[in-house]
């Protein structure tokens, strides 16, 4: 699409600065390390302020959810590195550019790629936050506030205490679609569209932790037969939610904007995409070369696999430059001793590899 | 000597009867689906990672990684490698419930399944058949600041049971193992606000404990419990069945004592099922409210078996008391071939059940399934009591199959009957189809509402109200069991229409066919007799 790309260039043109903190985001609580809640003096406002990259809403929310904050930082260091393991072997490999916009301009571009950044990342934040749950590092998760009868007091009593995954959702709902929300934009506009498409594929990236999350029972009747049977949701690995997404990812759906401001197919012959499903409005940029209008970094100096015919291989990822090769002495641990934890006592190995480095 | 109530009642009031057992069963139903909340809730806990500083590892000292006196902590297990911090070094510390909350008794127990998050690391993968061996202590505490109180301490082992999905290259290092759940503890009453879990897995490397379980990431615990609410209708609803069965026994059994006749077999057994139906409704569980009695789980186990065990022994004899040949029964014993699989299939669970539940009155973490022997010995009492149920069943097929072979028989040759003879039979024919009826209808309404609350979710919202299925089944077919033992003993209970005459009706003689009707007995074996003995004196008249 020459015409974005026009005009992504002059909006560059007419003021860097404005579309530099445009491109901030909450990701940056991945990159800067955010204090332990319990360093924070209660009640101390400008951690919240200080934090690069939220939106007026998320700042909110951080001051309401304080203790939040630092999973929501590692949800999204979670993601970033889930999102590199997924895109190793691509052109574009999820690298990270600076700490406030972290991926660079890429994300500007409402691209495939995006998409999935989107959804991983809001996938990391519930993963994240549910996993604080079951920590008990959270004071507002755990009990669901809905009584029953409807006055009764201690509701956990009469109760139980509701899901963590349901609440990691609920949470990462709130805090990852903040942004998106409180912008409102002219119906059928391009920015509208690509509000539209972070919704959806955030919401797809939460419902991929939700989905993927297996009901795991046990039986404890009389004499622990299974006339009494309680189940209970438990979060699948974060890889797993990885692999679905990098599924999602490959049948995501092109879309535009309709006048009436929703979001339609590009092709009518396909399904319309469900809530579960990735969505993006534009293609995407070349990766193969660097380009500073659209944050391409290019593959120039990447390692690539000569015998792969695959993405990862030397003709598609050098994008036919050609490669360079050099052989590279690589020392590894071999015939380790190890405990379950923290003890290992290895030899070491050498070796020497050929690797291969696009021009 | 009189009939059965049934028998002598007329349909119209039979069916009043019948309408309002049926409005007390919808009740019972309701109770649960729209009262009750779901009967248990699960919670689920992430250990956090202390480290233990003190070179000599003191087994007294507890672990919580928040409050006034928190562990140092470690978030994952790098920190600890680049620290220096050995396996022996990490206590995992589990608070329940979560922080501001508090254990109430009404949860009534406590039941914990262990998840082990394993990566999967290209040389340091789980040894087949590996084991992981823990020590582990419970402790209690009923505020927030006093010190931990010891409840238990125990060394366990479990067998890990982990696939990993994904082909082992190096590639999918740092993916995790998919593994079994665990059974880790169960405790039969939550007398305390507060508890703490302290597990640790030491590594001896000569013994060969905890080598080769991979590398572990995280352990997370699942508590299950009663929810309170659910406690609260289930306590209130025994409270109200007690009376309500105990006054019907003892009803029944004034009935049978103003005859002058010795009670029968089959009375007794109507009896003995009303005492084990009152048995299980004492609602002695209130004391779990005030009390620590750790057995009341094995207890409820018991006395839920004795019920079954009666429920079972009560369709055989009352087949058999039905079967309309001229075998003289009557005894307890001529039914042991059939009562005894009942006696042994009892027996089996029990041992099983004692040494499940009742080795985990001493130690809470100890489970039969951990080992090799014990598990073949659960399966070895599991199957032994499966082929006994089984073998009643072909039994109390074979006795129902009889007995409408017999009826048909019957049936054919009535009109050709005395009307004396015809109306005993008739009785008996009408009592047996009777019972047969509700039986197979409570029969099938358990094991329908068994699988509808297996399959669905547990819920089903419905308008405004969410309707607790679990809870509805559980209430309702408590609730429809007790409804039938009532049942039972109200319409099997000798009538009242002239009791106390059976002196004089040999000398009343049979000019009145209506006295006849009154004297069919409830078992067969009085009445043909008697019928025999009224038809030889007119044959001698």
């Amino acid at each position: 699409m020459p015409g974005t790309r026009l005009l992504l260039s002059l909006a560059l043109l007419c003021g860097c600065t404005q579309l530099l903190a445009e491109a901030s985001s909450w990701w940056s609580l991945a990159m800067n390390p955010i204090q332990r809640p319990e360093m924070y003096i209660i009640g101390a406002q400008p951690v919240c302020s200080q934090l690069p990259g939220l939106s007026p809403g998320q700042r909110k929310l951080c001051q309401l959810y304080q203790e939040h904050m630092v999973y929501i930082g590692e949800g999204a260091k979670n993601a970033i590195k889930e999102c590199q393991y997924q895109f190793r072997q691509r052109r574009w490999n999820c690298s990270t550019v600076d700490n406030t916009s972290v991926f660079g301009r890429v994300m500007s571009i409402g691209s495939r790629e995006t998409a999935f950044t989107y959804a991983v990342s809001a996938a990391g934040v519930v993963n994240a936050i549910s996993r604080a749950c079951r920590e008990g590092e959270l004071s507002t998760c755990g009990c669901s506030r809905t009584a029953r009868p409807k006055d009764l007091p201690r509701d956990w009593l009469w109760g139980g205490c509701g899901d963590n995954v349901e609440y990691g959702y609920r949470f990462a709902k709130e805090f990852v679609d903040a942004r998106e929300r409180e912008r409102n934009y002219a119906k059928g506009s391009e920015e509208q569209a690509r509000t539209l498409m972070n919704l959806q594929n955030n919401e797809a990236g939460r419902r991929a932790v939700y989905k993927l999350a297996d009901v795991a029972c046990k039986c404890h009747g009389v004499s622990g037969s299974c006339s009494l049977k309680t189940c209970w949701l438990q979060l699948a690995d974060f890889r797993k939610v990885g692999d679905l997404l990098k599924e999602k990812y490959d049948s995501a759906a092109a879309m535009r904007i309709s006048r009436k401001g929703k979001l339609e197919l590009v092709n009518n012959r396909f399904n319309s995409p469900t809530p579960e499903d990735l969505v993006y409005v534009d293609s995407s940029p070349d990766y193969c070369l660097r380009n500073e209008t659209t944050g391409s970094l290019g593959t120039q100096g990447r390692l690539c696999n000569k015998t792969s015919e695959g993405m990862d291989g030397c003709e598609l990822m050098c994008c036919g430059r050609g490669y360079d090769q050099f052989k590279s002495v690589q020392v590894e641990r071999c015939h380790c001793k190890f405990h379950w934890c923290c003890y290992v006592k290895c030899k070491k190995c050498t070796e020497i590899v050929d690797q291969y480095v696009c021009k | 000597m009189a009939g059965a109530i049934i028998e002598n009642m007329s349909t119209k009031k039979l069916c009043i009867v019948g309408g309002i057992l049926l409005v007390f069963q919808v009740i019972a139903f309701l109770v649960g689906g729209l009262i009750a909340p779901s009967p248990t809730t699960a919670v689920s806990y992430l250990a956090n990672k202390c480290v233990d500083v003190e070179k000599n590892h003191q087994k007294t000292k507890w672990y919580l990684s928040w409050g006034s006196n928190p562990c140092e902590k470690i978030r994952d297990f790098d920190e600890a490698v680049s620290r220096q911090i050995e396996a022996n070094d990490i206590v995992f510390s589990i608070h329940a419930p979560h922080p501001h909350n508090e254990m109430s008794p009404w949860f009534q127990f406590m039941l914990y399944v262990l998840h082990v998050d394993i990566a999967f690391k290209m040389d340091n993968q789980i040894k087949n058949n590996a084991e992981i061996t823990f020590n582990v202590s419970l402790g209690y505490r009923d505020d927030m600041v006093s010190e931990w109180q010891p409840m238990a301490y125990a060394e366990e082992t479990r067998k890990l049971k982990c696939a990993f999905n994904y082909p082992k290259t190096k590639e999918n290092e740092d993916s995790f193992y998919d593994c079994d759940v665990l059974s880790f503890m169960e405790i039969g009453t939550v007398a305390h606000k507060f508890y703490l879990v302290n597990i640790r897995l030491p590594v001896h490397e000569k013994k060969g404990i905890n080598v080769g379980i991979g590398d572990i990431r995280d352990i997370r615990l699942v508590g299950i419990h009663q929810n309170g609410g659910f406690t609260k209708v289930w306590f209130a609803m025994k409270t109200v069945l007690t009376p309500s069965i105990f006054t019907i026994m003892v009803w029944y059994w004034r009935r049978i004592t103003m005859m002058t006749r010795p009670p029968v077999l089959l009375e007794k057994v109507i009896f003995a099922l009303g005492i084990s139906m009152t048995f299980i409704n004492i609602p002695v569980e209130w004391f779990s409210i005030g009390f620590e009695w750790t057995w009341m789980l094995l207890f409820g186990d018991i006395r839920q078996g004795i019920f079954y065990a009666m429920l079972l022994s009560f369709w055989i004899i009352f087949c058999g008391e039905h079967m309309m040949d001229q075998n003289e029964r009557n005894r307890f014993s001529s039914y042991w071939k059939q009562v005894g699989p009942i006696a042994v299939g009892a027996f089996c669970l029990f041992v099983f059940d004692m040494c499940e539940r009742g080795v985990q009155l001493k130690n809470p973490f100890y489970s039969i399934w951990t080992t090799d022997v014990g598990t073949e010995l659960a399966m070895a009492f599991i199957i032994v009591a499966g082929i006994c149920l089984c073998l009643y069943f072909l039994f109390l097929c074979f006795m129902v199959f009889q007995v409408f072979r017999n009826i048909s028989g019957k049936q054919s040759s009535l009109p050709a009957m005395s009307k004396a003879r015809r109306l005993h039979y008739e009785g008996l024919i009408f009592r047996f189809k009777f019972l047969m009826l509700i039986t197979l209808a409570c029969a099938a309404m358990t094991v329908i509402f068994f699988i509808v609350s297996q399959v669905t979710e547990g819920h089903w919202k419905w308008g405004g109200y969410t309707v607790e299925l679990n809870s509805a089944f559980f209430t309702g077919i408590y609730g429809m069991w007790n409804l039938y033992v009532f049942a039972l003993m109200f319409l099997y209970a000798p009538s009242h229409k002239n009791y106390g005459e059976d002196q004089s009706i040999g000398d009343l003689g049979i000019s009145s066919g209506e006295e006849l009707q009154l004297t069919t007995t409830i078992t067969h074996v009085d009445g043909p007799t008697e019928v025999y003995k009224l038809a030889r004196k007119e044959a001698q008249e």
